[in-house]
């Protein structure tokens, strides 16, 4: 069963691993050259540390003008669907395509049990999208390691490729698709239809819930910020931060040099808060799609001819004929079954009672019975 | 000639008030038959009437609403790989995964299997010329035809079961899919159950008959000796069903005469024997033909759908 | 090996096809006794038949002592009916012809003739009972 899952996701890992190397050259080439001018650009080591980039501001404002830019900026905002479709892909035609194609009636006949069969392949899958979603996100970690040194990780749009969210949203994306493959029982709807609840919860988890994972803290702005300076701001391109901090996320300036900023310290208790909540959808969608597989019994939409016939007024409780002559819609032969042996051939033979087997020598197209002078006997 | 065989033999499939209904449907209702171990059996009837859902509650891969399967003897519940391991299917349109080899459709028969022979497996399709190395997606709808016969046949489970397994074949293709079930069925000892809509070929097929219509048995018993208990009958216009011999089943009435099919024994048949009245051996066709277009049972008591029936003889067919 | 054939539209049963043509080959000498009948199997897969029909024809022919099955070596025929000389076999169907040139010209249809004929065997198996 492991071989077979494996069979029919062939083609996937592969797309997958040649997404990943793609990748992988991408963040060689960039991230290369972004160490090569991190050090040229004078950032390395003491100015960062003792100025929080204060010091150093046409080095930061260098750095951030090539590898921060507005375009690279976007790009990487669109990127962030990339999880969602990556899991709806996979899963979407997990069970969809089987349902779609009739196949299921290969894959279900076979001597493993539905649900055995879907759990195995559950299990295999996610699996692989794990090992996918850890080496996408340790290369994307690597790459940026740099930059993440000016910009902190708290971040929108840097936090969501760190860590272990990038490996929850494809697993939840992958979830979502697979139950709706089970129930809507074609590939591109079910993808479709997992997406934009992904999506949706994606945003409202990013924009409404995050900052307010733990309480944020209100503190005075720093002191090395209270006059005019570069940065001293809030967003990704601010270096340092308006708390002087590199790495902390401000959420708001308020009145009174007051600033509501999340500490950089809280990067990883915020990634497990977010990786737990789309893990625990995950875990749900797919122990759904279990249950219902378990339980549902019928897979094939009703034909047409059933819809267009109703039967109402079924008559049950029909008189069992068992003989020749018997009254009722069935008609049963009185067939004495040991006329069959299993396993041979030898003794198939008429086993009408002798009384009823026509004596009559079998009958030819032609041969006519009208009246009982014909009758043979 | 009839040698009985004292002891009695486990049939092969045995169902008990079978039933399923979807939302208020019933696409199948009370059905109850049975088919000998050795036998091959046919499923006949139009679309719509049931058989797949019939078939698909035998193999296991659906859940009766009411009503119990057995198969040799063994009710398990429907999907359990007990229940699933007994009975070889070959499902409409043959379904394989296109991508695969057919040597990957092996493997895959091997890997869900327990008992699949894989010498078997690979003997047939040596002998049927079709390479291991091609995808299924290359392979003519015969060549799939075969291949999904022999993954039935490789599983080893003692009772087949074929859903309309030549519909979409071509005159050649299906003669050798018949050609290689006939071999199997001597070969083997299997029992098959194939159903058909396609009534004029099964004659040389099967032994075993079960007529479907409407989600309801209307037949069911060994081909021959139901070929020899009815009779087509040729009678004058005028003479209404009660007076037949035996139970009128279908009827079709000209200007000045009747033909009818009955239901009758020979000794009852050779007592009324009247003058111009002519009894002839009904043709397979026409036996399973007459049993599909008599009025249905339901009940309502509404004239059957087939307008040249007159209302008299009509009341009498009907029970 | 001996073969059959299968004619579809005859409206004879196939079992009893296959009892004619054996009772057949055996009154033209095309078959001996001690000759091996095909197996069930290979008969089955030959015509694309029922292989219970080949078996009912087999019990058939061993019921009327034509043939007899040995276990595990195949069904051989045993009958030591001789074959009907070609004179004679000459002889008749010259009678024949004239019998049936004398019922067309009465204006008896094919199918009268056949159930004639059919009619008279019939009357004279009884006979003989």
């Amino acid at each position: 069963m492991i071989w077979v899952s494996w069979r029919q996701h062939r083609g996937q890992a592969i797309a997958c691993l040649a997404l990943l190397a793609a990748l992988a050259v991408y963040a060689v080439i960039e991230g290369s050259s972004m160490r090569t001018a991190f050090s040229n650009d004078g950032l390395v080591g003491t100015c960062l540390a003792r100025t929080q980039g204060t010091g150093c501001e046409n080095g930061v404002g260098a750095f951030m003008g090539e590898f921060g830019s507005a375009v690279n900026i976007a790009f990487w905002s669109v990127c962030l669907i990339i999880p969602g479709l990556i899991g709806v892909l996979v899963g979407g035609s997990l069970i969809a395509r089987e349902l779609e194609y009739g196949t299921w009636r290969l894959a279900w006949s076979q001597t493993v049990p539905r649900t055995r069969w879907l759990a195995v392949k559950l299990a295999l899958v996610t699996g692989g999208l794990i090992v996918l979603g850890a080496a996408i996100t340790a290369v994307i970690m690597w790459y940026r390691a740099p930059m993440d040194r000016l910009t902190g990780r708290l971040q929108h749009n840097i936090f969501d490729y760190e860590g272990l969210v990038p490996t929850a949203y494809i697993l939840c994306a992958f979830g979502f698709a697979v139950l709706a493959g089970l129930l809507i029982r074609r590939s591109i709807p079910a993808m479709v239809a997992a997406f934009v609840p992904w999506l949706a919860i994606r945003l409202v988890v990013e924009f409404v819930l995050r900052p307010r994972f733990l309480a944020p803290v209100t503190g005075p702005m720093s002191a090395r910020c209270q006059q005019p300076s570069v940065g001293c701001g809030s967003g990704i391109s601010s270096v340092p931060q308006a708390t002087g901090h590199i790495g902390d996320w401000v959420l708001s300036m308020n009145p009174g040099n007051l600033v509501t900023y999340q500490p950089a310290d809280r990067f990883w208790p915020f990634q497990f808060i977010e990786a737990g909540i789309f893990v625990a959808l995950t875990a749900t969608a797919l122990g759904a799609t279990i249950w219902l597989l378990h339980r549902r019994a019928a897979w094939t939409a009703l034909s047409p001819a059933h819809r267009a016939r109703p039967r109402a007024g079924l008559r049950s409780g029909r008189p069992r004929g068992g003989a020749v002559g018997g009254d009722g819609a069935v008609v049963h032969v009185a067939a004495d079954l040991a006329g069959y042996r299993g396993g041979t051939r030898a003794n198939v033979t008429s086993r009408l009672d002798p009384r009823l087997r026509p004596s009559v020598p079998p009958l030819t197209r032609g041969r006519r019975l009208a009246g009982r002078a014909d009758q043979g006997r | 000639m009839a040698e009985h065989n004292a002891e009695g033999s486990v049939p092969a499939l045995r169902t008990d008030r079978l039933g399923r209904r979807y939302g208020r449907m019933w696409a199948l209702r009370d059905c109850t038959i049975e088919v000998p171990a050795g036998a091959v059996a046919a499923l006949v009837g139009p679309n719509g009437a049931g058989k797949t859902t019939l078939l698909e509650m035998i193999i296991g891969l659906l859940e009766p609403t009411e009503g119990q399967v057995a198969v040799f003897g063994e009710t398990s519940r429907a999907g359990t790989a007990q229940a699933l391991a007994r009975v070889g299917y070959v499902a409409q349109d043959h379904p394989l995964y296109r991508d695969f080899t057919v040597a990957d459709m092996f493997h895959l028969g091997r890997a869900m299997n327990p008992r699949w022979d894989q010498q078997v497996a690979a003997a047939r399709v040596d002998a049927l010329g079709i390479p291991l190395r091609r995808k299924v997606r290359h392979l003519s709808g015969g060549q799939r035809a075969q291949v999904s016969l022999t993954m039935a046949l490789a599983k080893r489970a003692p009772l087949l079961v074929l859903d309309e397994p030549v519909s979409s074949l071509d005159p050649v293709a299906r003669l050798e899919f018949m050609r290689d079930v006939m071999a199997s069925a001597a070969d083997a000892d299997l029992t098959f159950l194939i159903s058909s809509h396609v009534v004029s070929e099964l004659e040389r097929f099967c032994d075993w008959l079960i007529v479907l219509a409407s989600g309801h048995v209307q037949l069911a018993g060994p081909a021959d000796d139901l070929l020899a208990v009815h009779r087509l009958l040729t009678v004058p216009r005028a003479v209404p069903d009660a007076e037949l011999p035996g139970t009128a089943i279908h009827r079709t009435d000209s200007d000045r005469h009747s033909t009818v099919l009955v239901r009758t024994d020979p000794v009852q048949l050779a007592v009324q024997g009247h003058a111009g009245w002519q009894a002839d051996p009904v043709s397979f066709e026409e036996l399973v033909m007459g049993y599909l277009q008599r009025p249905s049972a339901a009940t309502t008591g509404n004239p059957a759908p087939a307008a040249q029936r007159p209302a008299a003889s009509a009341k009498a067919v009907t029970r | 090996m001996f073969r059959f054939r299968l004619d579809g539209s005859s409206g004879v049963p196939p079992y009893l096809q296959l009892v004619h043509q054996v009772r057949q080959a055996l009154l033209l000498g095309y078959l001996q006794e001690g000759d091996r009948l095909p197996t069930v199997k290979d008969v089955a897969a030959d015509l694309v038949i029922n292989p219970n029909t080949v078996v009912k024809a087999y019990r058939q022919l061993e019921h009327e002592g034509i043939a007899g099955g040995r276990p595990g070596q195949g069904t051989f025929i045993t009958a030591t009916s001789s074959p009907v000389p070609a004179q004679t076999q000459q002889d008749l169907r010259a009678s024949l012809e004239a019998w049936l040139r004398a019922a067309q010209e009465a204006g008896m249809s094919d199918e009268a003739v056949t159930a004639l004929i059919a009619a008279a065997r019939h009357g004279m198996r009884k006979e003989r009972v």
